[in-house]
């Protein structure tokens, strides 16, 4: 298994730089230059603009830029500079991985927590009323934007007379240093995204679930368990319930790419402090750099995930072997 | 740097020249910081200190370091922590003194004596002087090297203004010939600390300098002059300010100001989370748009606990519409360098409909170059015209732009193709898209077909100045000075982008002269001719006859000038209408 392991992250390497060609191509593609922001202000010089050019080393030739970028990584791991920050990219995308994890991990969990219950209960009551309206909720979540909840959810709390909309704390608390009113702060925040961010995921997994567990249920050998006397429970459980979560788990391998750029729009609407807006601005700017390393990070976690989602899988599933 | 003398001995040197000795608090406090040292115009009445005022700004700041970036987050955050030398009265719009305490002419109008404020001090407790300010004006402001150094402000022509220093309270500012608008150049500068920044070595380093004050930079190193300084920064959410305890300025009572303890800067990106935010008592004043008014003025009017007014700003940039004149279809070229198509195109402009429907009535009729409420303007209001399809159709017949091959759409002249060109407009823009379509369906009506060409707002300006549109609709905001905006509006400026056949073949060269109409020749002498005097009467006269000839030879259409509208919470004081103009400053709003 460590071999097959090892054999798949150096698989990864040409991965890489095949999908940093294709970034770095479409990036240049765009219209306009970062240098474009400068062309309208009056108080610089044409002078200035082709001294910036230089600076920055749009003068060269494409590919260069790109060589000297992909060495800079390779040989001292340094992404380099953000045109518009005037800092080191890594340490842009550092501040602000914190907080990107921690919202990305809880609704991770919280969507989990919720939709696998779900699906399995609206598996096994297929005709029931709960089973009904739950399907229909979850047929409404998946057919809404989560920044038009968001927004929906933000309206509702004002007219309501809230005040806790937007951000993860209240204004005081955002620098405040830990303490218990911080928390509480947070959590009053925090049920906002986990609802809008987390609805879609949840009515989308809920569907997942419930789609193999129909398939497991009917199977032979759960068929065998439960005549050969074992309790309902257990069945469920270890034989119907283990099989049928095999699917999601590869999804859920697929989803560690939206820790950067799944919620662009609901975190502008719910102002979050992660990393997809900075990316948004990164893109809208033409801070080459920024959002290269950006997509590259986000094709790595990718494959990072796929590979992590298989080696579960084998842990999960004892009928899978590697080789 | 050679060692500064400690303030003491100055003082009671100051304190003879001054009566109003006795409401000076501190024994080493100046006398002049006894009565108000800021415009009187910022109070509505003398408030009371404490409290948090609280603001947004849209994205996170890119840098602290005010000439490195290109930003107006970092400029909003830091014109709190820095102070220029000359600042503008809102009332008035006047120059006011701000760290430089009076300033005289010398005769020959071609240079400028600086007085600087005595006992001012960094918030990190050092002494402010002439060394502060020519480090700033010389090795930053004026460093080409620098993303954002301002030396296009300090050159007349191609020759810069020079600074010296004369002493250590004094600085000389001249100019290489008579110039007019030499102490506006000084209010766009912010003065930065000597003492913390020339170990960058600007003038030698560039690329270093530009690397200091970075939003990681230890916040102590970062000092100003300004009332507030920076307290903290969490990334994506908040700058947080606190009072600069060695601020120097005073209300009318000799208080020191700011009245706030803190302030603090949201990061919030999305419009409507502002406003959220706001309606939360989370924000205390919100930048609106005129969207936005009619819905915020109504909950005022229903109970809600904030106030929304309204005002006419100066800068607020005024919208006008541009014809390519060297457009490379030679029909379309005919027609845009034909004023009397200019004028025909001006008749079909419905300004009323565009103030009513687009900007919800918070607009109003604009100046020619110079806005209505500047000291340069002109009533030039009669040459805008009002909206006449019909006379507008006269004309074009008259032109010979006529329907020929009867398919609804006027010819050009002499049995020519259809009368069509593009509107290029920033599309994701809450105002041009309307006005485009406002424009789209009267000249359809005219016979005129237009097609609208939307694209991302920050292309627009590079794409016109490329040559490559037909029509646009574009803004550039007004000025103070006329002066500041010769780029644009004098011909063969870099701005002037609907007649690029005019501009120097080298930048810094001369403008094609001989390709010029008489009127253009005219406006090309008005803006040399006040740009070398001192007379502002005479330059005065000068600008008058400019707005003139802009509103008869309508090189652009204008349109519509948006007015200002904000919106504040009832807790906050000195925030105030006068005479049409919004009032306000975070270091003179106080908590009620």
């Amino acid at each position: 298994m460590l071999t097959y392991a090892l054999r798949r992250i150096l698989g990864m390497v040409p991965t890489l730089l095949l999908i940093s060609v294709v970034c770095f191509v479409v990036i240049r593609l765009q219209p306009g230059s970062f240098i474009d922001q400068y062309l309208e202000d009056p108080r610089v010089t044409r002078e200035t603009v082709e001294l910036v050019t230089r600076q920055l080393g749009l003068d060269q030739p494409a590919y260069v830029q790109y060589l000297t970028w992909i060495k800079g990584i390779v040989t001292e791991g340094d992404f380099g500079y953000s045109f518009v920050n005037g800092r080191p990219v890594s340490s842009l995308i550092w501040e602000r991985l914190g907080w990107t994890v921690f919202l990305a991990v809880l609704t991770l969990l919280v969507s989990w927590a919720i939709a696998i219950p779900l699906g399995i209960y609206t598996a096994l009551n297929r005709y029931g009323p709960g089973a009904t309206i739950l399907n229909f909720f979850g047929y409404v979540s998946l057919a809404t934007p989560d920044f038009l909840v968001a927004l929906l959810l933000i309206a509702l709390v004002l007219n309501f007379g809230g005040t806790n909309v937007g951000g993860l704390f209240s204004p005081q608390f955002i620098d405040a240093p830990w303490s218990l009113a911080k928390f509480l702060d947070l959590l009053n925040h925090l049920w906002i995204p986990m609802i809008a961010i987390g609805l879609e995921g949840v009515a989308g997994l809920m569907r997942q679930m419930r789609a193999s567990m129909l398939d497991v249920i009917n199977q032979d050998y759960v068929r065998t368990a439960r005549a050969k006397g074992l309790a309902a429970n257990r069945v469920l459980w270890r034989h119907a319930v283990r099989n049928a979560v095999n699917p999601l788990i590869s999804l859920a391998g697929l989803s560690l790419p939206s820790l950067i750029s799944g919620t662009i729009i609901a975190s502008i609407v719910l102002n979050l402090p992660t990393i997809g807006p900075f990316l948004y601005d990164s893109l809208l700017n033409k801070d080459q750099y920024v959002a290269m390393t950006l997509l590259l990070f986000s094709a790595l976690l990718l494959l990072v995930g796929n590979l992590l989602a298989d080696l579960a899988l084998a842990w999960a599933d004892p009928r899978i072997r590697f080789e | 740097m050679t060692a500064r003398p400690a303030p003491s001995p100055a003082a009671p040197l100051l304190a003879a020249l001054t009566v109003s000795l006795a409401l000076c608090a501190p024994a080493h406090a100046q006398a002049n910081q006894s009565r108000a040292n800021v415009p009187p115009s910022l109070f509505q009445t003398v408030g009371k200190k404490g409290g948090t005022l609280t603001l947004s700004i849209v994205s996170s700041p890119q840098s602290f370091n005010y000439f490195a970036v290109l930003d107006n987050n970092t400029y909003t955050v830091m014109n709190n922590v820095l102070d220029r030398l000359i600042t503008l009265d809102p009332l008035t719009n006047r120059l006011y003194p701000a760290l430089a305490e009076s300033w005289t002419f010398s005769p020959d109008g071609r240079s400028a004596t600086l007085k600087l404020r005595r006992g001012v001090k960094w918030s990190d407790g050092q002494n402010f002087n002439a060394d502060d300010v020519i480090f700033t004006l010389v090795d930053v402001a004026s460093n080409t090297g620098l993303r954002a150094n301002q030396s296009a402000v300090f050159k007349i022509g191609k020759d810069p203004l020079t600074f010296r220093k004369v002493d250590a309270y004094t600085v000389r500012v001249t100019a290489p010939k008579p110039y007019g608008a030499m102490l506006q150049a000084l209010t766009f500068v912010p003065i930065l600390p000597q003492h913390k920044l020339a170990k960058y070595q600007p003038l030698r380093d560039p690329d270093g300098f530009m690397k200091a004050w970075a939003t990681n930079a230890p916040l102590s190193e970062i000092v100003g002059t300004g009332p507030f300084m920076l307290g903290s920064y969490t990334v994506d959410q908040k700058v947080s300010l606190v009072r600069n305890p060695n601020s120097w300025r005073r209300d009318p009572r000799g208080t020191q100001l700011p009245y706030m303890d803190r302030l603090e800067y949201l990061i919030i990106k999305s419009p409507d989370a502002q406003i959220a935010a706001f309606r939360a008592g989370q924000l205390d004043s919100a930048p609106i748009t005129g969207a936005q008014f009619p819905d915020l003025k109504r909950q005022e009017l229903a109970g809600a606990k904030f106030r929304v007014i309204r005002g006419i700003g100066l800068n607020n940039p005024p919208v006008h519409w541009a014809f390519n004149q060297d457009s490379r279809d030679a029909n379309l070229k005919k027609a845009f360098s034909d004023l009397r198509f200019r004028e025909a195109m001006q008749l079909a402009v419905n300004r009323e409909r565009i103030i009513d429907t687009v900007y919800n009535g918070l607009a109003s009729l604009p100046g020619h170059g110079v806005a209505p409420i500047s000291e340069w303007y002109t009533n030039t209001r009669s040459y805008l015209r009002s909206y006449n399809l019909g006379q507008a159709g006269v004309r074009l017949d008259g032109l010979g732009y006529r329907d020929t091959n009867r398919d609804g759409i006027r010819n050009f002249p002499g049995g020519g193709p259809n009368v069509e060109f593009n509107i290029l407009h920033a599309a994701d823009n809450t105002i041009m898209p309307g006005i485009a379509v406002i424009l789209q369906s009267d000249l359809g009506r005219l016979g005129i077909k237009v097609n609208l060409q939307g694209i991302t707002g920050s292309t627009v300006l590079p794409t016109a100045l490329a040559g490559n549109f037909e029509s646009v609709l574009s803004t550039f905001g007004d000025q103070p000075d006329p002066q500041l905006r010769k780029d644009i509006w004098q011909p063969g400026g870099a701005l002037h982008y609907w007649r690029r056949s005019l501009q120097p073949a080298q930048e810094g060269g001369t403008p094609n002269l001989a390709a010029m109409t008489p009127a253009e020749r005219r406006i090309h002498d008005i803006f040399a001719q006040a740009e070398a005097l001192g007379n502002q009467a005479q330059r005065k006269r000068l600008y008058t006859e400019w707005q003139w000839l802009f509103a008869r030879n309508l090189p652009v259409i204008l349109i519509a000038k948006p007015d200002s509208v904000a919106a504040f919470h009832d807790r906050l004081g000195n925030f105030y209408v006068r005479d049409n103009r919004v009032i306000s400053s975070n270091y003179s709003v106080f908590e009620k």
